[in-house]
């Protein structure tokens, strides 16, 4: 036998846990920024992903909200898409069995109007097989029901954790919405009502104006800021929720390169997602799995572990 | 992602470029009514890439030189009008569906306002070796004034069939480019008859109205707010009606930019 064995006896430094979910390396896509994962397939190998999380799921399609639906505005952009998706039914038939053919995690974000639909998402994915944890989206600041507005408000968070958990046996990631006085009371209501780890910063609610027309930039009037511009925010939230929680925190919000993916993991992230940088390059995703391997390399860290929430004050 | 490196970038009008790219050979030969995503390399400017439409490409062993007509709109274009030649821009695509050929219909009619120009110029030319013989074309081109007449170049020497409508009647008819349909498409055929058009959302409407009771199909190219280009922000959404007629979301980027006219929901608009 000539195999070489190397490659399977030496786990790669960049593997993390979340929960009960094992990941090859801390970088997923966020939801909303990739699509069902297919529409960046002629650009990013998925396999190497850490994982993808598909755009928010509800129990039946929704058109989202009319255009104009973004605005790019100073280091970032602003966007009130609505939650437009083709539903849980129509993911599972039409989405998931292409995504199933890759050896990366797939992650649903799930979204309600109601506490029951929320649960009813949930069900309906877990049974379907394929998905391996469930993010639930109490912070979408761009729906008139639902979303945010369970978000904002501990008590909320905590009901629809437990529901969730109580329907499934997936591991379950709160994500949390930065339009909040105290982001680590609503941190810790979600790991005290059983979540498996939560995820922030959703985006910055916004706007932006027309000085010609006096008209709102975006059909909604308000949206959500995403980018570079909210990076700062999301790494102080990070870093409070992580000193205030022991369930694993992703940092999300504005991540360009492996470097500001960094920033997240010292300041106690223990995994990231990048969202607006795939519109701006399709292939930031690898490029900061890339560059966080040669961090590594280039400190001899030889474990995610030894680098999450190192930050020295 | 390709990088590319500009050739020329001409100032054409008050506010309009025409702008060449040198592009590695691997880049795939565009269809009219394509787009690419296009950004600065070194940008110090805005995050997002900006949607421009091809004008022309040409390829050869060695290289691929795509061209853009643009105006500035914006910071995003106005950072692309500055730059100069040598300079590095980053370029995905080519994206979207563009015009279908529909080879029976032999009687194709050509419109474009402003910036529409661009795409409707590329297809003239991808369909002028089958101008003559049984095939016809015919090209109207309006804008607000002469001066933003732009691009018209490649089609004056094609054998085609010009005609220009001018806001402000400083060249060709006064009055919209939609006005000069009814002459243009009177006594035609439905049946052989295709009309392909790119230009401002309200030029494009007013021709969805004007063709409703004629019964000729036409294509046409629309513009919305991008930042992904490939169909996964859903911030390009326009409301359609599938062949159920059921109205849909579609993404511009991706099942278009180029839809059925009839198929819009000019009233969702």
């Amino acid at each position: 036998m000539t195999t070489n064995h190397k490659v399977h006896d030496t786990p790669s430094k960049l593997t993390v846990e979340i929960g009960s979910l094992k990941l090859k390396n801390p970088v997923m896509t966020a939801s909303g920024t990739f699509g069902y994962g297919e529409e960046y397939a002629p650009y990013v190998d998925l396999d190497r992903l850490g994982a993808i999380i598909v755009k928010g799921l509800s129990l039946k399609p929704r058109r989202g909200n009319s255009s104009p639906r973004i605005m790019e505005t100073p280091a970032g952009m602003l966007n009130a898409i609505g939650l437009q998706n083709v539903g849980v039914k129509s993911f599972i038939r039409d989405k998931l069995p292409y995504l199933r053919q890759f050896a990366t995690a797939i992650i649903a974000n799930v979204y309600g109007e109601t506490i029951e639909e929320y649960l009813r998402v949930c069900e309906i994915l877990t049974a379907a097989g394929g998905v391996h944890a469930l993010e639930i989206n109490v912070s979408c600041p761009n729906v008139k029901k639902g979303g945010v507005a369970f978000g904002t408000d501990p008590d909320m968070i905590a009901e629809v954790t437990a529901g969730v958990k109580g329907v499934t046996d997936l591991p379950v990631i709160v994500k949390l919405s930065p339009n909040v006085t105290d982001i680590a009371a609503m941190a810790k209501a979600a790991e005290a009502a059983g979540a498996d780890a939560v995820s922030l910063i959703n985006t910055i609610t916004g706007m932006s104006v027309d000085v010609e027309k006096r008209i709102p930039h975006l059909k909604n009037i308000t949206g959500g800021l995403s980018g570079p511009a909210i990076k700062p925010i999301a790494l102080r939230m990070v870093w409070q929720a992580a000193s205030q929680v022991h369930i694993p925190v992703i940092g999300v919000g504005g991540i360009m390169s492996a470097a500001d993916a960094l920033e997240f993991f010292i300041v106690g992230a223990r995994a990231i997602q990048v969202g607006t940088a795939n519109f701006v390059e399709p292939r930031a995703t690898i490029n900061i799995i890339e560059g966080i391997e040669a961090y590594m390399k280039r400190h001899n860290i030889d474990e995610m572990d030894s680098l999450v929430g190192t930050l020295r004050i | 992602m390709c990088t590319g490196r500009i050739t020329f970038n001409n100032q054409l009008g008050p506010h309009h470029l025409h702008m060449a790219v040198r592009l590695p050979v691997k880049f795939p030969d565009p269809i009219p009514g394509q787009f690419v995503m296009i950004r600065p390399t070194r940008n110090a400017g805005p995050l997002l890439s900006r949607p421009l439409s091809i004008y022309n490409y040409e390829r050869d062993q060695n290289q691929v030189i795509l061209e853009f007509l643009y105006r500035v709109v914006g910071r995003g274009t106005e950072l692309l009008s500055q730059l100069t030649p040598a300079a590095e821009v980053n370029i995905l695509g080519p994206l979207g569906r563009g015009f279908r050929i529909e080879k029976t219909r032999s009687h194709r009619i050509l419109l474009a306002g402003g910036m529409g120009v661009a795409p409707i110029s590329f297809l003239a030319h991808y369909l002028k070796g089958q101008v003559g013989g049984k095939h016809e074309l015919k090209i109207c081109l309006g804008a607000k004034s002469c001066a933003e007449i732009i691009g018209i170049e490649r089609i004056k020497v094609m054998q085609g069939f010009l005609n220009i409508a001018t806001d402000d009647g400083s060249m060709g008819s006064c009055g919209p480019v939609t006005d000069l349909l009814p002459n243009i498409t009177q006594g035609c055929d439905p049946r052989k008859t295709i009309i392909y058009a790119c230009g401002p959302m309200a030029m494009l409407k007013t021709l969805a109205e004007q063709l409703a009771p004629t019964g000729i199909p036409c294509q046409a190219s629309i513009e919305e707010r991008m930042a992904c280009g490939v169909g996964a922000c859903l911030g390009c959404a326009v409301a359609v009606k599938n062949r159920r007629k059921e109205i849909e979301q579609k993404s511009v980027c991706k099942d278009g930019p180029v839809f059925n006219i009839e198929d819009i929901c000019w009233d969702q608009l």
